[in-house]
């Protein structure tokens, strides 16, 4: 070494920027009850105060909302802060569902969990199995209401060992997308069967030489619209010890695959490329590429704003029952919250209020998820205008989840795989059966 | 090149693969160039026109409300703000560790300075996803997670800056350092008077790459901010998509735009020095 002072130079240099960067730390406890319109954040490192100003009780509220239902969830958050004096909810967006899952996941562990979060509905168990969301019920109580109150179709997720962890919010359920005038051109009717789905389907078809110009049905590359399928056929998802697949060994899983691969051979169904595949089957649809799609509810505004033909939605067909999963997410009350009375209170307003929840479904198209909202005058004239909304809601009556388990998320994907090897690499589906029901059964013994 | 080959036979392999050349190169830019302009298109096309299948390449009419929409939908001169600020400090502290530190690697032996350069270049090979999980509790230990320091402090240190710098250093003769000594210069004047000067094109190129990934960075900041008010543009944008139904791909593509724009604005100060920083480090 040349000169011992030089390197020492160096390294005093290097060490005087990393002390300066951590300048700025402050010992403040990473509390959650804080405000989210910060003091100038590029300016400190520290945390404001808990309370405001006036003696408000913060609320943080972590939802998945984006875009324009984003827009509506802000526009609720206001009304219900313009209503409160001594409550101030802050909403903030945490990324798509499972990037809010990842987010919550961490923030608990830290101690930085928001008071109020959405969840997607098939993750409600898994956290509630880990103890992190606040059984309702005493809430309920006290605030005179019961889980009668709301629609029966969407309390499938909220339960967790007799507890109640969650409540609905932005609901949805698969249903069955039409382009009636290319049905009328045809002469043909709405299918109601799997049977008159097949005829309708293929009737639609249109080819030229070897390729089809037009196909019959279609759906978003999901497992939502497979376990549709399973349920329709008088099959569950998982057995009821919740041991083992309920739809394999009774031949059920098999049927509804060698019936989608039937029809994927004729032309009479489109599988759509994974990714991205809700955008392309809705463009295929605008554009009269496809005569039919399962697809959500939540696509029936945008649809019915793009389309130029007589559009109308109808039951998912049925094989032995009409049968059908629901979606979207729930809201739920975090147990290390130190504000669930305030807590309680906004999730109160939001399922109850005529100026909370409801406003927020007639604007953002979500299935209404009390009795009360329902029976509004708001609702009503809504359906009379656009009787597509009230088959959505009307189909809640065959809503069944039997993919309720703790375990879904992780046998989620074993089942995407399953859907890919048949749909994409037509592999034996018996095959392709039995490799998901042998993963499945290791997944739920752990 | 080969002497003494007949002339004629050399200048028809010549201009076959100088044709040859463009074309590939002309392949390759529109390769890149495609989805720039198709986000262009789309940035300016009505939500019909979106959706339509084949998709439309020129709108009927430019849209130009999309832009207004999109950046009405948030705060989004608080998001760019935001944006601004992490990036430049994030660059600024990268040089003030990174100089000294590619200067120390380059010019001075001492003990375990190769096992030291040995974790630098391991510091470039780990994700951020194994990574955020440890960072993100730690900052939420130092009371950080409702400021902006988590999204600068893990980038302090520019790993292939480091590399990349030293290599640039390393060419600088001994003997004009040497020189300088002589003239009682210290480590900092050399550093600032001689080394810098002579690796502007590294920097340049340093500064640009940092830039680049930074302002772009989408998982970082996403896992790290819990409040809108310490978000940057890229998560403001990813706001724009719908939740379930139809994504409004023109608002998103709009919103995309003002985002690339930053970038483009940048290399073009840059894009000279880039290529004479990798001739001269050697890597090519």
């Amino acid at each position: 070494m040349k000169s011992k002072g030089e390197f020492i130079v160096i390294l005093t240099l290097l060490l005087g920027i990393l002390a300066g960067c951590g300048g700025g730390n402050s010992t403040a406890n990473s509390g959650n009850s804080q405000s989210g319109t910060a003091v100038d954040p590029a300016t400190t490192g520290t945390e404001t105060a808990a309370a405001n100003a006036g003696g408000k009780t913060t609320v943080q509220f972590w939802h998945s909302l984006g875009g324009k239902n984003g827009e509506y969830m802000d526009a609720l958050i206001q009304r219900f802060n313009e209503s409160h004096n001594d409550i101030e909810v802050v909403g903030t967006y945490q990324g798509g569902y499972d990037e809010t899952v990842t987010k919550l996941q961490q923030a608990v562990a830290s101690n930085t969990a928001p008071d109020v979060s959405m969840l997607e509905r098939a993750y409600v168990l898994m956290f509630a199995d880990s103890d992190v969301l606040e059984d309702l019920t005493p809430f309920m109580e006290k605030s005179g209401l019961s889980a009668d109150d709301f629609t029966s179709g969407l309390m499938g997720h909220s339960y967790f060992n007799d507890k109640l962890v969650s409540l609905p919010l932005n609901r949805s359920t698969p249903i069955l997308h039409i382009n009636k005038s290319m049905l009328d051109e045809l002469g043909l009717a709405v299918p109601t069967t799997w049977d008159e789905l097949k005829t309708v389907a293929n009737a639609l078809v249109v080819k030229e030489g070897k390729e089809v110009k037009r196909y019959g049905l279609s759906m978003p590359y999901d497992t939502w619209y497979p376990i549709a399928m399973i349920s329709q056929s008088g099959g569950k998802f998982f057995n009821d010890e919740k041991t083992s697949p309920g739809f394999i060994d009774n031949g059920i899983g098999k049927e509804v695959f060698s019936y989608l691969k039937d029809l994927q051979s004729t032309g009479a169904l489109y599988y759509p490329p994974a990714q991205d595949s809700g955008n392309i089957v809705n463009s295929m649809f605008v554009e009269g590429k496809i005569g039919m799609m399962f697809q959500s509810t939540g696509s029936i505004g945008g649809l019915s704003s793009s389309v130029d033909f007589d559009y109308v939605t109808a039951f998912l067909p049925k094989n032995d029952v009409y049968a059908n999963p629901t979606g979207g997410a729930n809201v739920a009350l975090m147990a290390g919250s130190s504000n669930k009375e305030a807590a309680w209170e906004f999730i109160r307003w939001m399922e109850t209020d005529p100026q909370g929840g409801l406003q927020f479904i007639l604007q953002s198209g979500y299935l209404p998820f009390t009795k009360k909202m329902v029976e509004s005058p708001e609702i009503q004239d809504l359906w009379a205008k656009e009787p597509n909304r009230k088959v959505a809601y009307d189909q809640l009556q065959y809503a069944i989840d039997t993919n309720n388990d703790v375990a879904w998320p992780e046998v989620m994907h074993e089942f995407f795989s399953t859907i890919e090897a048949v749909m994409y690499d037509s592999q034996d589906i018996q095959a392709a059966l039995d490799a998901f029901n042998k993963e499945t059964e290791r997944i739920l013994a752990e | 090149m080969r002497k003494g080959s007949p002339l004629v036979k050399i200048f028809d392999w010549r201009s076959l693969a100088s044709v040859l050349g463009v074309l590939l190169k002309a392949a390759v830019v529109m390769v890149f160039i495609f989805p720039f302009l198709w986000m262009i298109s789309t940035s300016l096309q009505t939500l019909r026109e979106t959706l339509a299948f084949p998709p439309t390449w020129i709108p009927a009419v430019p849209q130009w409300n999309n832009f207004v929409e999109a950046m009405s939908a948030g705060p989004f001169l608080m998001y760019a703000r935001n944006s601004v600020v992490i990036t430049v400090s994030i660059i600024v502290l990268q040089f003030a560790v990174m100089i000294p530190a590619a200067y120390a690697f380059a010019k001075y032996r001492f003990r375990g300075k190769s096992v030291l350069f040995g974790f630098v270049l391991l510091a470039f090979m780990i994700p951020g996803q194994i990574t955020f999980i440890p960072v993100y509790l730690l900052m939420a230990d130092f009371g950080l997670i409702h400021s902006l320091w988590p999204q600068i402090i893990p980038f302090m240190s520019n790993a292939f800056g480091i590399f990349l710098l030293r290599q640039y250093f390393m060419q600088i003769p001994e003997e004009i350092i040497e020189a300088a000594r002589l003239d009682n210069a210290g480590a900092i004047k050399v550093i600032w008077r001689i080394m810098l000067p002579m690796a502007g094109p590294a920097l340049a190129t340093i500064a640009l790459f940092s830039f680049v990934s930074h302002w772009n960075e989408y998982f970082w900041p996403l896992v790290m901010t819990n409040s809108e008010a310490i978000r940057p543009l890229t998560l403001g944008i990813a706001m724009l998509r719908e939740t379930e139904g139809i994504s409004n791909w023109h608002i998103i593509m709009a919103g995309n735009v003002v985002l690339v724009v930053p970038i483009l604005l940048v290399y073009a100060f840059c894009s000279r020095h880039i290529v004479k920083a990798f001739v001269y480090s050697g890597i090519k």
